[in-house]
């Protein structure tokens, strides 16, 4: 059982519980255990850094360092979340000042940002780490009846200076896994662009039309549904579909799977425990 | 029979360029043209795209100038991704390519099409006009020519990626707000916007400042990193558009946008509870009554749902907050001194 | 159209800093640049090297005198040395007034600006901005016209001045986005078209644009063009595509060595080695070709610009456009490998003849730039002059024309001369029975003057290369333009751009003929020596009849007489 310090990512705490309500059903039968950071803070959410660069280092330096006084790597199912903490790490490994700075502060915890732990996409996870081979050795209700459409967002794509797993242009972790849980996988144009889920509260119009492409396509692929493993984006495509494709004048739907839950589905588990239930778009 | 290896280093095969195709004064919509030819390695993608026009369709229309990088005119979409034609490689093209033996060739986005890869970059010159993308003196033009301003090596350098920037418009035709609306300020505008903004000889950082702060400015950007990871001279953009955000928020003023409200709202809420209060947020983003107007619908289905964010006494702060407030408030006093020894 | 008081053919820096210049001494001047690419395009941009400027920031007792007497060596004493002068002492001024205006220049530890030695410079008096010197002054000049309010007419092409007898009344250009023939009444005319060095095609480093334009309109006007045949060839092009490596590279210590490792320059320079004059160096390259010492490769023989002893740091930090430009277009890293280079056509010294404010014999017509020839340059001109010159001249031109504008009469082009051109441009592109492709004469072009009127140059084979540009015109009647659209015709444009290669090739082979002397980069295998006696003085090309007819005008000296040039 490989263990992982596990952050709570504040949407799915909120908005999206179904997201670490399926992982916590799943995570033992693939022989990984997510030990939960309950002292873990916001990240900021791409916002912090520049409202304040240094209590962005603070915030996420005691983030990381929460999992390294554990002796663990971080795991995050956030793609913004993931970004966010990744380019913190970044700027800490990259000034011995600023690394010093947040430490000191630290020091009233016990705890200290050493740089030794690494910040990983539960995706990242079960490729690396759990396996291709393996997750398909699991498979109890293979997905081949479905065609998926895999979206995998910005922040696990970009900055690839900051990310660097998958081709920002060419992503296929994602498609990797949807083959591994036996569904199949399709040449989606959007699956690497924005869902437009940053501008929501600001320019919302823009937003929607990001979002509106994006369901569009998928629906012309005649898609059975969109996976994500990322929480934001599913907020948008999901949360906000009626009212994108009402704005590009589209009536239809598609439901929306975050990461979790499709691989909740194919290792057996109900749309009722894993809480898809819980969607807008059924 | 023994190749050497710089001929089999140098070796040719078919390549099929698809370019896409149009012409106001004939076509009535686009299309693609297949044009096949021998390809060496070696060969950029405006090479071949020149040796099509000389040898097979003089029709093509492109613009290309230095060929070397540095003028900015052959930007186009190869393989659907914005890049100069001159400095890309149609080898490495081949890699990419979704087709076998086929490279796509088409016009940036977000930009009116004049013809097949010819786009009009009169929407662009027109925001650098409009968000004043030039250093306005603080040197009265009488003064000009007898002494230098001393730029230290710390003030340059944060302008110096900045300044090279070629005008490309590969980050324009990237962008995933500008697709949805075009009167959009562009990266690229922002870009050397901020460049202005952080250069000391300049004196209308505020009032360039006020301009991007408006609708379609700075705040409207979502954060998808297209632009960063398309630019041709690996600038990276993300940095400026957060460093005009950083500097709207200190100057006194920039605070009243809809984008400033919902930036700062993270600083609150990471302090009080560690946690964003995410239930309140388009209150405190764009005020009651565009909350209600807008979200009441979508809010009656997630409470269907229970999918709705808890209230504010309901969020459970993190583990160890008190501790971890009283680091939070000391680094607060740490900016505060930062900005007082700035200042000086 | 409305009629203006100046219209500024090219959006360089010569043609940028003109209209700058000329808003800031009458705003009141209806002024426009019109320019066959957006501004920000123009080849100003790919001068990576620098300005030369006597700041005396770097070298304390570096002066403007010593700058003079370096440009004037190095032009091998067939600059003019009041032109010399004022370009040489006007120097300080404009790099400051472009520092003031936010041109971003590199900086030395006491805050100012950055300067390094160059090729031929007694003193390192070279201000740079990293290696994109060049595209930063343009950018800063195309922002602060932006500001200015100039009225810009990009993406059109200039066909021919209108004249009244000896006096112009505007411009008649394409606008290439509708393919319609405007006419452009001006009081005054400048020209800032660049230089035509494009003509040596693939053995050149220029833009594709480079094809002298300006000087080919001026020419066909009957202004006279002095000094053609000097045509500088760079040491340290790509070997493949002709691509300029910045001298830079070399005045950051870069070596040039032979197959055998040799820093032949040794055998050439053996004072300044790498840093020699341009010429000079150019020369030895091609020698060590010539006798078997160069690299072979399919793509042709070759020396090595070495840059890895310099280590990865200071290659990232001062060179990196150089860098980027090796991996690119030759596949090397040049912090791993040295850079494949031979020379290459780089600058054309010659140009329209004009005094030392930018005016040719033409009423209201000027020129600055690279298209003109006041002649700061000679015979040779020097890194880092370039930039200086189009900055300078540009600069003056802008102001003359904005002083002198008002005193001509406000000119009319009629709509029959408008008719006619666009007629003319039609049949071109209808030409019937048998025709000529394009790409074939530029290609032939190409190799003819490389061939015939390069490096070293030698009377039979310059009679060779002018037989063959005469042969090339006459075909030329019958090229036939393939893409028929209106819109937007790229196929119509460079088939206009040769036409001025041709042009402009054919007064450049005919100087180079009858120039029996060697002198700064016209080197006469059968004239090895400089004939002060017979050839210390410019040749004046005009077209009369439809043919070149060279006559010469005298050098201006000042106070530093012949020399030797040795270095």
């Amino acid at each position: 059982m490989k263990r992982y310090a596990y952050y709570l990512s504040c949407i799915n705490e909120s908005m999206t519980k179904e997201v670490d309500r399926s992982i916590d059903l799943w995570q033992k039968d693939l022989g990984i255990e997510l030990v939960k950071l309950h002292e873990s803070t916001c990240c900021g959410g791409s916002n912090l850094d520049y409202v304040s660069p240094k209590h962005f280092a603070l915030v996420n330096a005691r983030n990381i360092a929460c999992a390294e006084k554990m002796g663990l790597d971080l795991v995050v199912s956030c793609n913004t979340c993931l970004m966010t903490i990744r380019t913190a790490k970044k700027k800490l490994d990259e000034s011995p000042e600023l690394k010093q700075e947040v430490n000191e502060l630290l020091k009233k915890e016990g705890l200290e940002y050493r740089g030794t732990a690494e910040v990983r996409h539960l995706l990242w996870v079960l490729i690396d780490d759990v396996g291709l081979e393996t997750i398909r050795q699991k498979v109890k209700v293979p997905l081949k009846d479905y065609r998926i459409a895999p979206f995998y967002g910005c922040h696990i794509l970009r900055p690839s200076s900051v990310l660097g797993k998958d081709n920002p242009l060419d992503p296929s972790s994602l498609d990797q896994l949807i083959e591994a849980l036996g569904g199949e996988t399709m040449p989606y144009e959007h699956k690497n662009r924005c869902c437009g889920f940053h501008t929501l509260l600001v320019a919302e119009q823009e937003s929607l039309n990001v979002a509106g492409e994006a369901l569009e396509e998928a629906l012309e692929l005649k898609a059975d549904f969109i996976v994500t493993p990322c929480p934001l984006c599913h907020t948008v495509l999901d949360g906000y579909q009626a009212k994108a494709l009402k704005q590009a004048g589209i009536k239809s739907s598609i439901p929306v799977f975050h990461l979790s839950e499709m691989v909740g589905l194919a290792l057996g588990y109900n749309a009722k425990q894993l809480g898809i239930k819980r969607h807008i778009v059924s | 029979m023994t190749v050497s290896t710089d001929q089999h280093k140098e070796g040719k095969r078919d390549v099929t360029f698809r370019v896409f195709r149009f012409n106001p004064q004939v076509d009535s919509k686009s299309y693609f043209d297949d044009y096949t030819i021998p390809v060496e390695r070696g060969i950029t993608v405006l090479r071949a795209l020149n040796y099509i026009k000389e040898h097979v369709d003089a029709s093509v229309s492109f613009r290309a100038f230095c060929q070397a990088g540095i003028c900015g005119s052959c930007g186009m979409r190869v393989n659907g991704i914005s890049m100069l034609a001159c400095t890309t490689q149609v080898w490495d093209m081949l890699a990419k390519s979704k087709e076998e033996g086929v490279v796509r060739v088409e016009p940036l986005r977000n930009l009116p099409l004049i013809k097949d890869l010819i786009v009009d970059m009169d929407p662009l010159v027109d925001k650098m006009k409009h968000y004043s993308n030039w250093v306005d003196s603080t040197m009265p033009e009488s003064e000009m020519g007898k002494k230098e301003f001393l730029v230290s090596e710390e003030e340059f350098l944060k302008y110096d990626k900045a300044t090279d920037c070629i005008l490309c418009a590969s980050c324009v035709s990237e962008c995933s707000i500008l697709r949805a609306n075009k009167e959009y300020v562009s990266p690229a505008v922002l870009l050397k916007s901020y460049r202005m903004n952080v250069d000391t000889r300049d004196s209308m950082h505020d009032l360039r400042l006020a301009e991007l702060v408006k609708d379609h400015g700075v705040w409207d950007c979502t954060h998808c990193y297209r632009c960063q990871e398309s630019c041709v001279k690996s600038i990276p953009i993300m940095d400026a558009i957060h460093g005009i955000r950083e500097d709207a928020l200190e100057s006194r003023g920039m605070k009243d946008t809809s984008g400033a409200k919902h930036a700062e709202a993270f600083m609150s809420d990471i302090e009080k509870k560690g946690k964003l209060v995410e239930a309140t947020l388009p209150f405190r983003t764009n005020g009651v009554l565009w909350t209600v107007q807008n979200l009441l619908p979508m809010a009656v289905k997630m409470i269907l749902k229970r999918r709705t964010p808890p209230p504010p006494p309901m969020v459970k702060p993190s583990k160890g907050i008190k501790a971890f407030r009283s680091e939070f408030r000391e680094m607060s006093e740490h900016v505060k001194q930062d900005h007082k020894s700035h200042n000086k | 159209m409305k009629p203006f008081d100046i219209v500024i053919v090219g959006g360089g820096g010569a043609g940028l800093y003109a209209a700058m210049e000329a808003m800031k001494t009458n705003p009141a001047l209806n002024i426009a640049v019109l320019s066959k690419v957006y501004p920000n395009r123009s080849h100003t941009s790919a001068a990576q090297g620098g300005a030369n400027a006597a700041l005396a920031n770097k070298a304390k007792d570096d002066t403007v005198e010593m700058h003079i007497f370096d440009t004037i060596k190095g032009s091998d004493y067939l600059a003019d040395q009041d032109a010399v002068e004022v370009l040489c002492s006007e120097a300080p001024k404009i790099i400051r007034e472009l520092e003031n205006i936010g041109t971003p220049w590199s900086r030395l530890d006491d805050n100012t600006i950055a300067q390094r030695p160059f090729g031929g410079a007694g003193r390192p008096r070279c201000c740079y901005c990293a290696d994109k010197t060049g595209h930063t002054i343009l950018q800063t000049l195309y922002e602060q016209c932006l500001k200015k309010g100039v009225i810009f007419f990009n993406e059109y092409f200039a066909l021919n001045l209108s004249v009244n007898g000896s006096r112009s009344k505007g411009l008649i250009a394409m606008n290439m986005k509708t393919g319609a023939v405007e006419a452009f009444p001006a009081r005054t005319v400048i020209f800032a078209t660049g230089g035509y060095a494009k003509m040596y095609w693939n053995r050149s480093s220029n833009a594709a644009g480079n094809t002298g334009d300006g000087q080919a309109i001026a020419y066909r006007a009957g202004i006279p063009l002095k000094d053609m045949e000097f045509v500088q060839f760079h040491p340290t092009g790509l070997r493949k595509s002709g691509l300029l490596v910045t001298e830079g590279a070399r005045g950051e210590g870069g070596y040039l060595l032979n197959k055998d490792g040799e820093r032949f320059m040794s055998r050439y320079a053996p004072e300044k080695m790498e840093l020699g004059p341009r010429d000079l160096v150019s020369r030895s390259l091609e020698t060590e070709i010539l006798q078997g010492r160069g690299f072979d490769s399919p793509a042709g023989k070759y020396i090595h610009l070495d840059l890895t002893h310099l280590g990865a740091d200071l290659i990232k930090s001062r060179l990196p456009q150089i860098r980027e430009m090796a991996m690119n277009f030759e596949g090397v890293d040049p912090i791993l490998e040295p850079i494949p280079v031979r020379p290459t056509a780089h600058y054309s010294m010659g140009g329209i003849d004009t005094d030392n404010y930018g005016r040719t014999v033409m009423e209201g017509v000027y020129a600055a730039g690279e298209s003109a020839c006041v002649s700061v340059h000679g015979a040779n001109r020097l890194g880092g002059n370039s930039l200086l010159d189009i900055l300078v001249f540009g600069r003056i031109a802008g102001h003359a024309a904005a002083l002198e504008a008002r005193k001509f009469e406000p000119a009319a082009i009629s709509e029959d001369e408008v008719k006619d051109q666009l007629a003319e441009l039609r049949s071109s592109m209808q030409p019937s029975g048998h025709y000529e492709r394009y790409g074939e004469l530029r290609e032939e072009l190409g190799q003819t003057m490389a061939a015939n009127v390069g490096i070293y140059r030698e009377s039979s084979l310059l009679k060779k290369g002018i037989a063959e540009v005469a042969e090339l015109k006459e075909r030329f009647k019958k090229v036939r333009v393939s893409d028929s659209s209106d819109v937007f015709n790229t196929n119509l444009l460079q088939v206009l751009e040769l036409k001025n290669m041709l042009d402009l090739a054919e007064t450049v082979a005919a100087g180079a003929f009858a120039r029996e002397e060697s002198r700064g980069s016209h080197t006469r295998t059968d004239f090895p020596t400089r004939d002060d006696e017979k050839w210390h003085k410019h040749t004046m090309a005009t077209l009369i009849d439809g043919h070149v007819k060279l006559g010469e005008k005298p050098v201006t000296m000042g106070r530093y007489e012949l020399q030797e040039r040795t270095y």
